[in-house]
């Protein structure tokens, strides 16, 4: 196979056609159980088998971040966590930051500040965000920037992202004072 | 898909060291940001994975005083990074941890993975040479410890049989007013490999420990260049001689994509000796 073959660099999912394992694990609240392939990445499941397309699939290496998720409270990138180490695990991805149809307060920032262009390392720059925010709900700009040092963004420049994370942070920390 | 692989996840270590007995083509799978990333790219196969991370003592992470820190096979990056008690004994392994990677990686990868990557500017590889870090390496044969300086032998390639497993690794503990720093240098600020990593301690007894990372094939210690510094004073003019010196320890590869050797020897010296003056500085503090 040739490195630069396009095609074999593509990322489409190929069954491993290894026999089948359980797999038990609470995606965005709600329980998940699938017999799965064991060869397959954590960001397949969700987008193969789950067809939760909003998590995203860059470099598939690790250093892109657009794959980022928030399991058991921690950022990760999925695209390096086989689906069967998340067993028992509980998963956010970005489908799960608007409740009811609205959108939260991190995501309104984001537009607000324009905090996007393309939109395709929105998804994981949320939620390394959303971790940041919930074990610091007060961070400086450096430890903003520390936070997305892993996620890539080709068009924004970064400076509209941080100021969104850190208006988000002043608003969300406004709104659990006002109740 | 990654390979044909299956998944198996032992509880116990006695588990493990058999399946590792009875399986060839198995590989350990701990925090996967190495492995996944050779499964992807075709450089590693494998029947069979191994994850480690349901084995109780590969979870340890302890102190006791007088004997130091245990830290077990899965524990996380960001789990020593936020280690208080570790950051405040043992600094430059902390700053190894902080370095590693970006949040995301360090919220999987391990420090005994990151070790046995071999890779030679494995970061946690510098910080834990300096504090004489024992490998604990498990076989259906029992345990045994072997010294961290003996543990790599090339570009990722370690000591390790295939049939072996490192349970956690031991770091002898340290008086009061011991102190060290680990520096590196990258092309960029934020997540990226180092060019030169650097890693100085000295213990209340003025005995300086040095170890280099990414200058050679196998990060190291630099025992020779230790003696020589043995009983002297850690002053300016010391700091300047250990500077030069340590040019003539290291091996930087020609090949390389991320810098030229010319580079790496400039560096080497410049970090050693930003380093050395740091370790001066606390003195006084
Ligand atoms: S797709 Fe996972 S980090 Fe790039
Ligand atoms: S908005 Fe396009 S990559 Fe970030």
């Amino acid at each position: 196979m040739c490195e630069h073959d396009a095609k074999a660099n593509c990322f489409e999912y190929i069954d491993s056609q290894m026999p089948r394992v359980p797999l038990d694990l609470v995606v965005n609240g709600e329980r998940v159980h699938e017999m799965i392939d064991p060869a397959m990445t954590l960001l397949d499941f969700l987008r193969v088998t789950l067809k939760l397309f909003g998590t995203k699939e860059g470099c598939r290496e690790g250093e892109c971040g657009a794959c980022t998720l928030i399991m058991n409270g921690r950022p990760v990138t999925s695209c390096l966590i086989l689906a069967v180490e998340a067993q028992g695990a509980e998963i956010l991805t970005v489908e799960g930051l608007s409740k009811d149809g609205e959108l939260s307060i991190l995501q309104e920032e984001f537009i607000r500040e324009d905090g996007l262009q393309c939109g395709f390392c929105t998804p994981g720059m949320l939620m390394s965000a959303r971790a940041l925010l919930d074990r610091n709900p007060n961070p400086t700009a450096d430890e903003v920037k520390e936070a997305i040092a892993g996620n890539l963004c080709r068009c924004t420049g970064y400076k509209s992202i941080i100021d969104a994370i850190l208006s988000a942070a002043k608003r969300e920390r406004e709104a659990l004072r006002n109740g | 898909m990654l390979s044909k692989f299956d998944y198996y996840k032992p509880a116990s270590l006695e588990d493990a060291t058999k399946y590792l007995n009875e399986n060839p083509e198995t590989k350990i799978l701990a925090g996967g940001t190495d492995l996944l990333i050779g499964l992807k790219n075709k450089k590693v196969r494998c029947k069979h994975i191994l994850d480690i991370k349901g084995i109780p003592e590969l979870n340890k992470f302890t102190y006791s005083e007088g004997r130091g820190y245990f830290i077990g096979a899965a524990v996380t990056i960001n789990q020593i990074s936020e280690e208080k008690l570790l950051r405040e004994k043992y600094p430059a392994i902390s700053q190894g941890a902080d370095a590693l990677g970006s949040y995301q990686v360090r919220n999987r990868a391990t420090m005994v993975g990151n070790i046995c990557t071999a890779s030679p500017g494995a970061d946690m590889a510098a910080p834990l040479l300096v504090y004489d870090a024992k490998v604990h390496i498990a076989s259906s044969q029992g345990i045994k410890a072997v010294d961290l300086c003996d543990f790599f032998t090339g570009v990722k390639k370690t000591i390790l049989n295939p049939k072996e497993l490192v349970v956690g690794v031991s770091i002898p503990d340290v008086e009061k007013g011991d102190r060290s720093v680990y520096l590196r240098k990258s092309r960029i600020k934020g997540a990226d490999l180092c060019n030169v990593a650097i890693a100085l301690r000295i213990n209340p007894e003025n005995k300086l420990s040095i170890a280099l990372g990414a200058v050679s094939t196998i990060p190291m210690r630099l025992f020779e260049l230790e003696k020589e510094t043995a009983g002297k004073d850690l002053t300016p003019e010391l700091v300047d001689w250990l500077a030069t010196q340590i040019k003539t320890y290291i091996n930087p590869r020609r090949d390389s994509i991320r810098s030229s050797p010319e580079y790496r020897y400039l560096i080497t010296g410049v970090l050693a000796k930003r380093g050395l003056l740091k370790l001066i500085d606390k003195e006084g503090a």
